[in-house]
C-alpha cells in the first residue's frame, strides 16, 4: 500500500513548499551542473592571462541549494564520473576547489606545452582523470598502482600538478594556482570588511554587489559574495527586501 | 491532522503513525510559551539539566555555583499558567554541596531515589534524594567533565566518568569500586554516554579530536575510532588522519534508537555517524557554532518521524532535522550562551538552560480553542449555553 510510504514529514512540509517554489530550485544532478558553470562564469580568466581553469569552491554551491547533504553526494557522484576535479586549498581544511576535467586537462597540457616534463604530465593526466578522483597521493599509490619513477614524481611536482603535503606524500593541485589562492583570501577579507564596516554590521545582498570594489578585489563581487554566504562567514536572512547579510562575530577572518 | 485520525480509525495506519505525526507537528511548533516558567534559583550559569525517565515528572540541574536543584514539572493546578515548583535544593548552605561548579548531574535511571552528579571540584557524588545527603563520594585526580549511567543496563551499573585524564574511568556502584579503566585516548575526555541499545557499548569524546567507541567487556582497546573521512586517507593533511572533527570534540549524543551518533566539535561541525559500523554517514548539518571549552549538552527528539536535533547555539537552540541536515529552525529566548537542552519525550517539550540563570520551557503552541470552550462555560455560570462572542447578540434590545 502506497500510504505506508508517504513521509509523515511531506504532511508539514506541504504548505511550505508551495509558498517557496518559486525560488527553491529542483535538485538534480543536471543542476549542480548548471549551478557550476554558473559560478564559473563569475571566475574571471583574464586575471591569470588565461593560465588557469575556471575554479569554483564547493562551499560557493551550499550558497545556491538548499540541502548541503544533497550537493555533498551530487558532487561525489560527478567526481566518482570523472568530469569533475577536487582539490584541497592550502588555506583551510574545508574548503574545497572544484575544475571540470576537460578544462584542467586543456589548460594543464597548454602550460606545459613546449617543456621536458610534458609526457610524464600527460602521463598523469590519462591516469587520473577517469578513474581516480583522490586528493593526495602518498609514495606506495605513486609508484605501484601508477608506476610512476621517483625522477618523475619530481617532474610532476616541478610541473605544479602535485605539491608537496608530507614526506612521500603529495597533494593534488592547480598550476599556478598561488596567485589565485592570494587574490581570493585577500578578497574575501575585503568583501567581509565592507560588511563589517556598514551601518550595524549588516548590508543587502543586492547593495553589496553594487558597491565599488576596492583594488584588493580582483575578483567579481557576486563570487566572493556566494563564497561567503556557502562558508557561513555571514548570517544570511531574509528579509522583505531581499536577502541580508549580518557579518558574525567569531570569525577567524 | 484529520486525514490521520481516519486513517488510524478505519485501520488504514498503525496506530504509531498518527502518534509520530503529532509528535512531529508539536516540535516543528515548539515556542516560547508565557505560561510555562522554571522557578529561577540557581545564581550562577545552568551547566546540566535532566529529567527522570520513569514518569517525566521531576527535574534536575546543575549550576556553576555548586548547587543542585529539583524541579516537579507537573502542572496540577487548573491554569494554563504554571510555574515549575523547585522541590528541593542542594544549596551553598549545606554541608556536601560541591566545592565549585557543576557540569553533568544525571537520575538514576532505575528510579528517582538516586542520582549522581560530578564537579569541577574532582569528586562525583551519588546522593539520596530523600536524605540530600551523599550516599558515596568518589575522588579524582583532575576535573571531572562529564559522567553517564548506562539507561538501559541491568547487568551492570557502572559509570563511565571523563575526566581532566585522558584514561576513562569505570566506577562500580554496587561494590564502589574504579579499577575498570579504558585507555586510549591521548587528551582529555570531554563527553561519555552509553549506548541506549546495548549495555556494553561506550562513546567517549575527547580533545584529541578523536571520538571511540568502546565495548566494556573487552579486555583490549577500543572497538574503533570515529574517522570523518571514513578511511579516504586523501582528504586531510596527514596529522588529521582518523579524527572524528578537526578540533576538539565535545559533545555526544545517541538517537533514541541507539543506532546513530551524533557528535559536536569545536571546529564547528555536527556529524551524524552510525553506531554499528562507525561510518560518518556524511549528512551536512552547515556551521553549528561551537566555543564551548568543556562539553556541550545537546538532544535529539524522541518520538518523531522525521527527529529533530536541538543543539545550543550560542545564545539560541537550534533544531536540524536529524536525517536531512537542515537547520529547521532557531529558539531564540536567553540573554546569555545556552550550556544544555532536555527534551521531554511525553509531552514534546524542551527545556534549555544557560550562563543567565534561566531554565526556559519550550512547548508546542496548541491549537485555539474552538467553539465549545469550558473555561468560559464555568466562567459564566448559570444556565446559558456557551456562545461564541461573534454569534452573540449584542445588537437587538430586549423589547422586542
Amino acid at each position: 500500500m502506497s500510504r505506508k510510504r508517504a513521509l509523515i514529514a511531506d504532511t508539514f512540509c506541504l504548505t511550505k513548499r508551495r509558498r517557496c517554489a518559486a525560488d527553491s530550485v529542483t535538485d538534480g544532478a543536471a543542476d549542480i551542473r548548471s549551478s557550476l558553470q554558473y559560478l564559473m562564469t563569475m571566475f574571471s580568466r583574464k586575471l591569470f592571462n588565461d593560465s588557469l581553469p575556471p575554479v569554483v569552491l564547493k562551499h560557493q554551491l551550499y550558497s545556491l541549494h538548499n540541502d548541503k547533504t544533497s550537493v555533498d553526494k551530487q558532487v561525489n557522484e560527478l567526481r566518482e564520473n570523472g568530469e569533475l576535479l577536487m582539490f584541497q586549498l592550502g588555506f583551510d581544511s574545508e574548503a574545497f576547489a572544484l575544475v571540470f576535467a576537460e578544462d584542467y586537462r586543456t589548460k594543464v597540457l597548454q602550460g606545459e606545452a613546449g617543456r621536458e616534463t610534458l609526457g610524464t604530465v600527460e602521463k598523469f593526466l590519462a591516469k587520473l582523470i577517469p578513474g581516480c578522483s583522490d586528493l593526495s597521493f602518498n609514495k606506495e599509490k605513486m609508484l605501484k598502482e601508477f608506476l610512476f619513477t621517483d625522477p618523475e614524481i619530481t617532474q610532476l611536482v616541478k610541473s605544479g600538478v602535485l605539491t608537496v603535503r608530507d614526506a612521500g606524500s603529495w597533494w593534488l593541485s592547480i598550476p599556478n594556482s598561488g596567485k589565485f589562492i592570494k587574490y581570493f583570501i585577500k578578497g574575501r577579507k575585503a568583501v567581509l570588511g565592507v560588511v563589517k564596516k556598514s551601518k550595524y554590521g549588516e548590508i543587502l545582498k543586492t547593495e553589496l554587489e553594487g558597491r565599488r570594489t576596492t583594488s584588493q578585489v580582483k575578483f567579481q563581487m557576486k563570487y566572493h559574495i556566494h563564497d561567503i554566504m556557502g562558508a557561513e562567514l555571514v548570517e544570511c536572512i531574509q528579509t522583505t527586501s531581499g536577502t541580508l547579510l549580518r557579518y558574525v562575530d567569531g570569525n577567524v577572518n | 491532522m484529520l486525514s490521520f485520525l481516519y486513517a488510524r480509525q478505519s485501520g488504514l495506519d498503525d496506530p504509531v503513525r498518527l502518534r509520530r505525526a503529532e509528535s512531529t507537528r508539536r516540535v516543528l511548533s515548539l515556542k516560547l510559551n508565557h505560561n510555562r516558567d522554571v522557578d529561577r534559583i540557581h545564581g550562577n550559569g545552568i551547566n546540566t539539566l535532566d529529567i527522570e525517565v520513569i514518569d517525566g515528572r521531576y527535574m534536575l540541574s546543575g549550576g556553576s555555583d555548586g548547587v543542585i536543584v529539583i524541579y516537579d514539572l507537573e502542572n496540577n493546578s487548573k491554569k494554563p499558567q504554571y510555574t515549575c515548583k523547585a522541590i528541593c535544593t542542594v544549596g551553598r548552605s549545606s554541608r556536601h554541596v560541591h566545592k565549585f561548579s557543576v557540569e553533568t548531574v544525571q537520575w538514576y535511571p532505575h528510579d528517582t531515589g538516586m542520582f549522581v552528579s560530578s564537579s569541577f571540584d574532582k569528586t562525583m557524588k551519588v546522593w539520596d534524594t530523600e536524605t540530600l545527603k551523599p550516599a558515596e563520594e568518589f575522588q579524582f585526580d583532575g576535573n571531572v567533565y562529564c559522567h553517564h549511567m548506562s539507561p538501559v543496563a541491568r547487568r551492570h551499573s557502572l559509570v563511565a566518568v571523563g575526566t581532566k585524564d585522558p584514561k576513562v574511568q569505570l566506577c562500580d556502584l554496587k561494590s564502589g569500586s574504579r579499577i575498570h579503566i579504558l585507555q586510549g585516548h591521548r587528551g582529555e575526555i570531554l563527553s561519555v554516554r552509553w549506548s541506549p541499545r546495548y549495555d556494553h557499548i561506550l562513546a567517549t569524546a575527547s580533545t584529541d579530536s578523536r571520538v571511540r567507541i568502546w565495548d566494556v567487556r573487552r579486555a583490549s582497546g577500543s572497538l574503533f575510532t570515529l574517522d570523518q573521512h571514513n578511511g579516504d586517507k586523501s582528504k586531510v593533511s596527514s596529522e588529521a588522519v582518523n579524527t572524528a572533527h578537526n578540533g576538539r570534540v565535545n559533545g555526544l549524543c545517541f538517537t533514541a534508537d541507539g543506532l546513530h551518533l551524533l557528535s559536536t566539535g569545536t571546529d564547528d561541525r555536527m556529524r551524524l555517524w552510525n553506531s554499528g559500523t562507525g561510518e560518518n554517514t556524511l549528512v551536512n548539518y552547515g556551521k553549528v557554532v561551537n566555543e564551548s571549552r568543556k562539553g556541550l549538552k545537546f538532544t535529539v527528539s524522541r518520538g518523531c518521524s522525521p527527529e529533530f536535533v536541538f543543539v545550543p547555539c550560542g545564545s539560541s537552540v537550534a533544531v536540524y532535522g536529524l536525517h536531512s541536515g537542515e537547520l529547521i529552525t532557531m529558539l531564540r529566548g536567553h540573554y546569555n550562551n545556552v550550556d544544555c537542552c532536555e527534551f521531554h519525550p511525553d509531552y514534546q517539550e524542551l527545556y534549555s538552560g544557560g550562563k543567565d540563570c534561566n531554565i526556559l520551557a519550550w512547548v508546542p503552541v496548541l491549537r485555539q480553542p474552538g467553539i465549545e470552550d469550558d473555561e468560559t462555560n464555568s466562567k459564566r455560570g448559570g444556565t446559558q449555553a456557551a456562545i461564541n462572542p461573534a454569534f452573540e447578540d449584542a445588537w437587538s434590545s430586549d423589547e422586542d
